[in-house]
């Protein structure tokens, strides 16, 4: 009866029976967005569960972690010190063996990424600074002739040493600016003075270590697969490097 | 028209319970043949790299989980698979995880090194004193396969002049340059190893390592899938994943040959 009443009075107010109405409609939204949100969430756990969770639950220790033992019987055994007298030697063997690849010579390494040298005497960096290497710049040819300017990565050797070189001009040199090639490799067009500095070491393949004219490209990928240096940098290393000598290239 | 509206909730109820149950088996099934892959490779790797007994000294078992004995056995095989490395010629990486360096190395000179500050790796690796993950580590790792942010080699490809006329002298080139650096590589043995850059220099590189890192799992998480739906254990890759200074990064990268070698220390 009170209930009834109550009903009525809250009928009778303008404006109550339009905030009936909209209760349900309300509720029903609520409904509609709490199921797309469920929805949205069990979608976003099918897609981390295989992808993250899985493997992180991968990680979890097995239980199968060694335990150690420190048993003295195990130290006294005749076998065991065996064991590990044979392993000591093993590594001393194999440290000797590996030490021995770091030459105590003059060694030069050149770093391709960043364009930078350094030169190593005694296994000590005495001097360091800016090269130029490959410019990574593939060259190509209507006819189908096609080169690639890059540094060799690796290690070589010094195969030659020569003071005010010339440069004896490949076919890629004249391909590159449009000229015709000359036929034979001894043809005075081919040769260039003065653009290689005072020095230049082979590295055989035709790659030289030598000096440069544009030397505001010094620390920038642009040469044609030789290593450029300024002229004080070229000096140094040419005095301190011998036929033999090793270069690393990375 | 009564019965239609009285029938249609329960049959839609036990549809959407049929397909929970389904779901919920699926996942429990997927997480069981996932949950057995890491011990189906230690399974794997202890046939290979298990220690077996020489008929002629028989050496007591219990030397294996000796501190002493382990900590000379990594120590040994460190040295062992960076000496076959240096006796080639080839490019290698030399990770001590345990100083937390990565050094570049060539015939056994080393020629760039990093030190990394973050590091992680598989529950199974961390296990220093196993055995089997010892002696698995004396032997080089090989890359089988990699994914990176960057070309190993940026070649540019200029077509050449038809006369002088045609002919355009080289711009230097625009070093300033960016892209962030990361790179997976997949080795030979089923680990995989991580480098991820370091430092975020760009507002993107959290986005672009995020979509990076995803689109890898995504592939590692269909192969698993292919096998599981195919009811085999999928394959387990035990990780290492190390964040190094973007320039360190770059520069180990481009170094590397495609297929180049590692040696591991932990």
């Amino acid at each position: 009866m009170i209930v009834e009443e109550t009903k009525k009075d809250v009928e009778s107010q303008p404006g109550n029976s339009q905030s009936i109405a909209t209760v349900p409609k309300t509720a029903s939204t609520l409904r509609k967005v709490l199921i797309g949100v469920l929805v949205l969430a069990i979608l976003i756990f099918l897609f981390v569960f295989p992808v993250y969770l899985v493997p992180a639950i991968q990680q979890l220790p097995a239980g199968s972690k060694t335990d150690l033992s420190n048993s003295v019987s195990l130290k006294k055994d005749p076998s065991y010190k065996k064991q590990i007298t044979q392993l000591n030697k093993d590594i001393q063997r194999l440290s000797k063996r590996y030490n021995s690849f770091t030459s105590g010579q003059s060694y030069l390494v050149i770093n391709t990424t960043d364009n930078l040298f350094s030169l190593y005497r005694n296994k000590k960096l005495v001097r360091e600074g800016h090269c130029s290497t490959g410019s990574f710049k593939m060259l190509k040819t209507q006819e189908g002739r096609s080169w690639i300017f890059k540094t060799p990565k690796g290690k070589f050797t010094i195969q030659g040493k020569q003071t005010n070189p010339a440069w004896r001009r490949p076919d890629w040199a004249f391909v590159e600016e449009g000229l015709p090639i000359p036929e034979r490799q001894d043809d005075p067009v081919r040769y260039e003075y003065g653009v290689l500095g005072d020095y230049a070491m082979a590295l055989g393949d035709g790659y030289l270590i030598h000096g440069t004219i544009y030397k505001r490209f010094l620390g920038m990928p642009v040469t044609h697969g030789c290593i450029r240096l300024n002229d004080e940098d070229l000096e140094a290393i040419f005095n301190s490097l011998s036929i033999g000598s090793k270069v690393y290239i990375f | 028209m009564e019965n239609e509206t009285t029938n249609k909730p329960p049959v839609r109820r036990y549809g959407l319970l049929t397909l929970m149950i389904i779901i919920l088996a699926l996942i429990i099934y997927y997480t069981v043949m996932t949950m057995l892959a890491p011990a189906e490779k230690m399974k794997a790797l202890k046939e290979v790299y298990g220690f077996k007994q020489d008929e002629k000294s028989i050496i007591n078992d219990t030397i294996l989980t000796d501190s002493t004995f382990l900590a000379l056995f990594r120590e040994k095989s460190f040295l062992q698979s960076r000496t076959a490395l240096a006796e080639t010629d080839s490019i290698y990486l030399s990770m001590n995880l345990a100083d937390s360096v990565v050094s570049l190395e060539i015939s056994g000179v080393s020629v760039a090194s990093t030190k990394f500050s973050r590091l992680s790796m598989s529950t199974m690796l961390k296990d220093r004193n196993d055995y089997v993950i010892s002696s698995m580590l004396s032997k080089p790792f090989t890359i089988e396969r990699g994914f990176a942010s960057i070309p190993r080699e940026p070649l540019v490809i200029k077509m050449a002049p038809k006369d002088t006329s045609e002919f355009e002298p080289d711009i230097p080139p625009d070093t300033a340059d960016y892209e962030p650096v990361n790179y997976i590589m997949e080795m030979d043995n089923g680990t995989v190893i991580y480098v991820y850059q370091e430092e975020k220099l760009n507002k993107g590189d959290g986005s672009h390592l995020f979509f990076f890192d995803l689109r890898y799992r995504l592939s590692g998480t269909w192969e698993t899938m292919k096998s599981v739906f195919t009811f085999k254990v999928p394959e387990y890759h035990p990780y290492i994943k190390v964040r190094l200074p973007r320039s360190d990064s770059k520069r180990i990268y481009r170094a590397l040959p495609e297929h180049g070698q590692i040696a591991v220390y932990r």
